[in-house]
């Protein structure tokens, strides 16, 4: 176990949810931009219309900025904001899929010297060799999403790498090509929604019409062959994910995903209809809708994989769960429970490694720091705060406390505890107090 | 617990899917990549900002063209960065980890705030002509922004190399810090010796701009000529400074570690002698030398860069650690893939920098020869290919474990 970093009111764990669903608008920007451009470019050099480069430059340049500098450093920032909230969890990822990652950032070299290239060479090279680096840019991108889509997707479903330890068993798992072919619909419909921005800073009102009339079509098509997606991805997840779903997932995240993409489907239909009328401000606020849903679908994604931050493998609170055999990993329940929590963590107090009656309490908050606040602030407001839910539960005597902390294994969503009696009874005591 | 101990109980239990060394050289070669870009960005948005404000016609146009080079640096330093940030991560986890969960505050603030300094920068490069003025202010800014993230990086490298520390950090009495807000540690030689090569590599970077645009029909030989000259000039002045920090930072390590005697660092000191060397005699015809000048800086680069690996395997063999003990779990398949992706990903890039090389030496439309063309062919079927085969590859896996 490394050093904790607690974010006070909030939870490191929201900071990372904040992040990797911000990167989710740049990234799927990124991998289905090109293909619209493509799209427009071949357009305009088949019916000889230049006037339609114009849209060319401006969606290149946006997607530019946006996508190479928010959208690469947020893809860092998910890399970061995992480290600091989750080190062992990102790092059995690592350790694993360190070769998919390189073999990804073979393509993020192709697409961040094909971006500029494509930009800044508009109208300087011919326009079959413009295409050509268009084309490759394009590949490329959706290449990123074939690789990355399996490390997701490894998360909640290892398949059967949790018997062979096998990189492409825990890659190609069961939930991998519903979740590549749900990412490829979405990121059709992310992409049109930045096409119909880029249009409304158009004068020319007859491009104007052409890209937001394509635009809308390529954005509806996406969101319906989504829905279908969606069907299939939640046809795949396992067994007690899909139980989590319906227990545990708040009404207010699928209301959240089905009123987003109502309103998308509507305002596409709209835009098509109407593509002039379409300003700069509802196309960006478009965006705002689309990311309350992408938020709705990602957090529910992130909460029907728990207990686990790799599923059968790493609990949230990265204790090692289960033996991969064939990696030679052990569970780590057994030398928990036998030697404690906090005698075989190394970033512990020595004063608090031993429990007795002064430092009860603070080896209990020690505990629920390191086993429970991946999930639970330990403040009164933030991500599930433990003090409310002991308040809700009602716990005034330990003994209470120390019979929920022995039943969170039978708890779907909750892994089990982890220590020795000793340090169980410090939990309860800390629980209980909070409950003063 | 005993450092060597915890250190060997943090280590992922996974081991790592090939031999260290493969790791390492990549680990080391792209480091030495993504801090040339880094030097590049500090340097040209220097450059820029400085002769922004100068104002004369010379100084402004280079601002110009410096200002847009910084966009596309900002964006290479960033690519490089992730690959040695990804390496780092497999064979010196627990240093990595530990380091940044202490920091834990600055880490997010580091994404923060080179979100900002970008912004900053194409504001400074798209709307420096617009009326108003004060746009030097978001130069200045994006370079405040840039040195900051220095200092943060600087010091989540060297908590990491003093683990004895971390405790001392961390722990007082019986409580713990998780607010991760304090930076812990500095070393003024050190992060200096990362620093003054923005200078160095930027006077590098200047020559080999003045080299390629001087057979452009219509580039100013005179501009161009006046470009060179500073580049060579700045080039070899703070590399000479740059040998004095590094002397400095040598003799500011423990004399235990003996590291003048280092066989990494004797051939990244004389790396760095003969480049000042020849630095010198570039100042003759600074054009001439441009395209050497430049290998010749990537080899020190790429030398101290090792350098800078060996003093990490020197500090941290204090706790008998080495990358070359970690646990194996070879898996050959991913290797592959990796690999012979990197090398497609080569001929691919190869053929797209081409283009731009050969259309920015262009004035008018560019218009590739057949043999490159087919390059462009070829890098197309290649994508299309990656795809069939990794495709298959899933398809029978998929087959295999669940029909």
């Amino acid at each position: 176990m490394y050093p904790i970093w607690e974010v006070p009111n909030l939870s490191a764990g929201i900071i990372l949810a904040i992040i990797s669903t911000f990167h989710m608008l740049p990234s799927h920007l990124s991998v289905s931009a090109m293909w619209f451009n493509i799209y427009v470019e071949t357009k305009s050099y088949r019916e000889n219309r230049p006037e339609l480069l114009e849209f060319v430059k401006k969606y290149t340049l946006f997607l530019l900025i946006f996508a190479y500098v928010f959208g690469s450093l947020s893809g860092v920032g998910i890399w970061y904001a995992a480290t600091a909230t989750n080190p062992r969890g990102i790092s059995a990822l690592i350790h694993n899929y360190v070769w998919g990652w390189a073999t990804e950032w073979v393509f993020f070299i192709i697409e961040v010297t094909g971006i500029f290239i494509y930009y800044y060479t508009l109208g300087k090279v011919n326009i079959k060799t413009h295409l050509k680096i268009g084309w490759i840019f394009a590949i490329a991108s959706w290449i990123t999403m074939i690789i990355i889509t399996g490390i997701l997707a490894f998360m909640l479903s290892p398949g059967k790498w949790v018997q062979t330890g096998n990189f492409f068993d825990g890659f190609f798992n069961q939930t991998y090509w519903s979740q590549l072919f749900l990412r490829t619909t979405v990121m059709f419909a992310i992409g049109a929604v930045y096409a119909i921005i880029a249009a409304t800073r158009l004068k020319n009102e007859d491009v104007k019409r052409l890209v937001v009339k394509t635009a809308s079509k390529w954005g509806a098509g996406g969101l319906i062959l989504a829905v279908i997606a969606a069907f299939w991805y939640l046809n795949t997840i396992p067994e007690n994910a899909d139980l989590l779903r319906s227990i545990i997932v708040p009404k207010g995240l699928k209301t959240g995903v089905l009123i987003s993409l109502f309103a998308m489907i509507l305002y596409f239909l709209y835009a098509h209809i109407k593509p002039l009328s379409i300003r700069l401000v509802p196309a960006v606020l478009a965006i705002a809708v689309l990311f309350a849903g992408i938020w709705s679908a990602e957090r529910t994604r992130e909460l029907f994989r728990k207990p686990y931050v790799i599923s059968q493998y790493m609990y949230s609170n990265q204790i090692i769960a289960a033996d991969v055999k064939p990696k030679g990993v052990k569970s780590e329940a057994d030398v928990i429970n036998e030697k404690g929590i906090l005698k075989v963590s190394p970033f512990v107090p020595e004063g608090l490694r031993n429990i007795n009656k002064d430092n009860m309490l603070q080896a209990g908050k020690l505990i629920a720091l390191i086993e429970c606040s991946a999930c639970h602030v330990l403040e009164q407001k933030g991500l599930r705060p433990l003090p409310q839910m002991v308040k809700r539960l009602g716990f005034t005597e330990a003994e209470a406390a120390e019979g929920f902390i022995d039943s969170l294994g039978a708890i779907p969503y909750m892994p089990p505890f982890h220590g020795t009696s000793a340090e169980k009874k410090a939990l309860a005591a800390y629980i209980v107090s909070l409950n003063r | 617990m005993e450092i060597g101990t915890m250190i060997k109980a943090l280590q992922d239990p996974m081991g790592i899917p090939f031999y260290p060394v493969l790791f390492q050289v990549l680990m080391v070669l792209t480091f030495a990549l993504h801090i040339m870009f880094v030097n590049f960005v500090l340097g040209t948005s220097f450059l820029s900002v400085y002769g922004y404000i100068k104002g004369d016609d010379y100084w402004k146009r280079l601002s110009k063209s410096m200002i847009r080079a910084t966009t596309a640096n900002i964006s290479m330093a960033i690519l490089l960065g992730v690959a040695p940030l990804l390496f780092v991560q497999v064979v010196y986890d627990p240093f990595w980890y530990a380091s940044n969960m202490i920091s834990g505050a600055w880490v997010m603030a580091f994404i923060l705030i080179m979100m900002l300094g970008y912004s900053m920068v194409y504001v400074f490069y798209l709307k420096r002509d617009s009326r108003g003025g004060g746009f030097a202010a978001f130069g200045i800014g994006a370079l405040a922004l840039f040195i900051l993230a220095g200092i943060i990086m600087h010091v989540l490298g060297y908590q990491l190399l003093q683990p004895e520390k971390w405790f001392g950090w961390y722990i007082s009495g019986n409580s713990i810090d998780t607010s991760g807000t304090a930076l812990h540690t500095f070393h003024i030689p050190r992060f200096l010796h990362f620093m003054i090569p923005s200078f160095a590599l930027t006077g590098v970077f200047l020559m080999l701009y003045a080299w390629y645009f001087k057979d452009r029909a219509d580039s100013d030989k005179e501009y161009l000529q006046w470009v060179a000259r500073m580049g060579a000039k700045m080039a070899f002045v703070f590399t000479a400074i740059q040998a004095g920090v590094g002397f400095w930072w040598l003799f500011s390590l423990p004399l235990e570690f003996k590291f003048f005697v280092n066989p990494f660092f004797l051939v990244g000191a004389g790396l760095g002698v003969s480049l000042l060397f020849f630095l010198n005699n570039a100042q003759k015809d600074p054009f001439k030398y441009a395209v050497p000048a430049v290998i010749g800086a990537f080899l020190t680069v790429f030398g101290m860069s090792y350098t800078r690996e060996a003093l990490r395997m020197t500090y941290l063999r204090r706790f008998d650690y080495s990358i070359f003990d970690y646990k194996l779990n070879i898996d050959l398949g991913s290797t592959a893939l990796f690999l012979s992706t990197f090398v497609m990903g080569l001929i691919i890039a190869g053929y797209m920098l081409t283009i731009a090389y050969k259309s920015g030496k262009t004035t008018g439309e560019y218009v590739p020869s057949p043999s490159i063309d087919k390059w462009g062919k070829i890098s197309i079927a290649l994508l299309l290919a990656w795809i069939v085969v990794v495709v298959s590859l899933g398809v029978v896996t998929s087959v295999r474990n669940y029909l």
